[in-house]
């Protein structure tokens, strides 16, 4: 089966930690890679297309040295490449004007407050890899459990 | 593990193809029957093992017939020999994508799709819930109900996407430790699976009987429902009381809300019209003369006319069950143009046996294989056989012959339920998380045993009323 990655980005060790561990429950479907730089992170991207993987989400966080996490999505939005890919800001310190470039430039997907709770960080991730999943043609069967159910079921029902 | 199963997919039937004519205790064997043989082998290996996804297992079996069997086979494994056989032309082959069979599915998705994309299925599903009031026992009945009738013009699959999400809110709600939560659960996969056998377009084993069932054994639409649909009332008031007594609901009050509106605008109104008619049509063909397969052209044709299908909903057809069902038609067709299965019916004394150790054995080997395995695979193999078994044995003409055994044996395949894996029905409604398999299993084979029971019930009244005659 094709590898699902999910990648995380932020300059912080101790969000990272956070994340991976918050992120357990789709250890056995997905792969949870962290990075703590925009570039590493747009590297890591590459090297994973060039295995014939896929990278299905990327969170990042606003405030980074080096790049913004709205400048990492926008290249990515940017890229046709990874047009499926679903991009997540996490952030305590977004301005008003981050907000507006995250939505309008970098087509963002979803929107996560600091501090999160695990319960609203697995849900988005549940919906935005049901999407990604179904925008790719991906076979769901293996990854039913940890899919977003009534996303799946009008895919599903639009079949006939 | 994959590769390990790839390869016993592929050595064996190679093992076949190379082993002396002698070897098979069938005199006059030839070549080409033997070739027969080796695909028929590698088709229920591959089915089986599913090291390949099960719809490439069935154009690996038509390009294999192409290549060894045709009258346009690769040059160097054609021979002049006397024991060489009858070659199938190419065109029969080929013309197993378009079957007749095909198109009356096509037709079938067509009518789904629009149906779908025009709100027909959720605005009826909530005008036929509310008599159902709100009782847990009778929502779960109604909702049991529109479930199995849209799954006799839907695949089960939609149907059963469709309904979870009218239920998910109520699921969401409804307690924990509430038996009648994971009832009303299962309710919807076990009335999907049941309600695909009310008609020939309901899931495509009963397609591929249509398949067997031609000339003097030809079943109409119309006919098939008259049997089939009560037979689906009744397993599945059955199933209903075994779902209500295995997991009685703790709630007083069950609503079912689904918003929305019929849509009202002109192509909405030719998605009624046309449905509607199409399905008349197929009721109705002993007035008008079309067959079902002519009147499937109706739909594909209209919707494609009013742009109702565009060009991108083409792209989201089920190609994979049509090609499945493909694959299936020709397998039957190498078996039969190629004289294998009258060498089979010639060789094989089924007399012997007892009529109803036939019928028995060959229900029960069809609902244990879908369990396992994808019910249109287990069709696509075990209905050609049954063909021939139906002419051979005299003991089963006086009983209804093949018409008979191919009807118990497709209607088995539906009873392939009572695991995760058995349907994809089923597997939606698992990864809900909300049950587990020994919830799903229990009544899944309390229903199929019962479905199996039934089944020769329904043929003995079927017998009785010279149904077969």
């Amino acid at each position: 089966m094709d590898k699902l990655y999910v990648l995380c980005v932020d300059d912080q060790p101790e969000v990272l930690n956070a994340l991976e561990n918050d992120l357990s429950d789709f250890e056995n479907y997905l792969l949870i890679e962290v990075c703590d730089s925009g570039n590493e992170v747009l590297e890591l991207m590459e090297q994973i297309d060039t295995e014939g993987d896929y990278t299905a989400i990327v969170i990042a966080d606003q405030v980074m040295p080096g790049m913004t996490g709205v400048e990492v999505l926008t290249r990515i939005e940017n890229d046709p490449r990874f047009s499926a890919v679903r991009k997540i800001l996490l952030t305590g310190l977004a301005t008003h004007q981050d907000t507006i470039q995250a939505i309008n430039s970098a087509g963002l997907d979803h929107y996560i407050q600091k501090p999160w709770t695990r319960e609203i960080l697995n849900k988005t991730i549940s919906k935005c890899l049901t999407e990604f999943v179904l925008d790719k043609g991906i076979e769901y069967e293996d990854l039913l459990p940890v899919l977003d159910q009534p996303v799946l079921y009008e895919a599903l029902r639009k079949k006939g | 593990m994959k590769q390990i199963k790839l390869i016993i997919c592929i050595l064996v039937p190679l093992i076949l193809l190379v082993l002396p004519a002698s070897a098979y205790s069938l005199p006059g064997l030839t070549i080409i029957e033997q070739r027969v043989i080796a695909i028929f082998v590698f088709a229920a290996l591959s089915w089986i093992l599913e090291p390949i996804p099960i719809y490439a297992t069935s154009l690996a079996i038509i390009l294999l017939e192409l290549i060894l069997l045709s009258d346009k086979a690769l040059v160097f494994l054609r021979s002049d020999s006397e024991m060489y056989g009858s070659q199938i032309a190419y065109e029969n082959i080929l013309h197993t994508f378009a079957s007749p069979i095909i198109i009356l599915f096509l037709g079938g998705f067509f009518l789904a799709m629009a149906a779908t994309k025009y709100r027909l299925d959720v605005n009826l599903a909530r005008v036929l819930l509310s008599p159902f009031g709100s009782n847990p026992r009778y929502v779960m009945l109604g909702v049991m109900i529109i479930t199995a009738v849209f799954s006799m013009f839907m695949s089960n699959t939609a149907t059963t996407a469709m309904m979870l999400s009218i239920l998910t809110p109520v699921l969401a709600m409804m307690k924990e430790e509430d038996k009648g939560r994971i009832g009303l659960l299962l309710s919807v996969p076990v009335a999907a699976n049941i309600g695909g056998i009310g008609t020939p377009i309901g899931t495509p084993p009963n397609a591929v009987a249509l398949k067997y069932l031609t000339g003097d054994h030809y079943i109409s639409f119309g006919k098939w429902m008259s049997f089939a649909v009560p037979y689906v009332v009744v397993l599945m008031g059955i199933a209903w009381l075994i779902l209500i007594y295995s997991f009685p609901s703790g709630q007083r009050k069950l609503k079912l809300e689904v918003k929305g509106h019929f849509m009202r605008n002109r192509r909405a109104y030719v998605v009624y019209a046309t449905f509607i008619l199409t399905i008349l049509l197929w009721l109705t063909d002993f007035l008008h003369g079309m067959n079902s397969y002519v009147v499937a052209m109706i739909p594909v044709t209209v919707f494609s006319v009013s742009g109702i299908i565009t060009k991108a909903d083409l792209r989201s057809i089920s190609w994979d069950v049509l090609w499945l069902v493909s694959g299936g038609i020709a397998l039957g067709l190498a078996l039969d143009e190629t004289g294998l299965a009258n060498r089979l019916i010639s060789r094989i004394d089924f007399d012997l046996m007892s009529p109803l150790v036939i019928i028995g054995a060959a229900s029960v080997t069809a609902a244990l294989m879908a369990n396992f395995m994808s019910n249109t695979a287990t069709a696509n193999l075990l209905l050609p056989l049954m063909a021939v078994v139906g002419t051979t044995a005299g003991s089963l003409a006086g009983l209804g012959g093949s018409t008979m055994i191919i009807l118990v044996t497709a209607i088995a395949c539906s009873m392939g339920m009572s695991l995760p894996i058995s349907t994809p029905p089923n597997a939606l409604a698992f990864g809900t998380g909300m049950i587990t398999t020994k919830q799903m299993a229990k009544p899944g084979v309390i229903t199929a045993v019962i479905g199996l029971a039934l089944s020769y019930v329904l043929i003995g009244i079927l017998y009785l009323t010279g149904f077969f005659t």
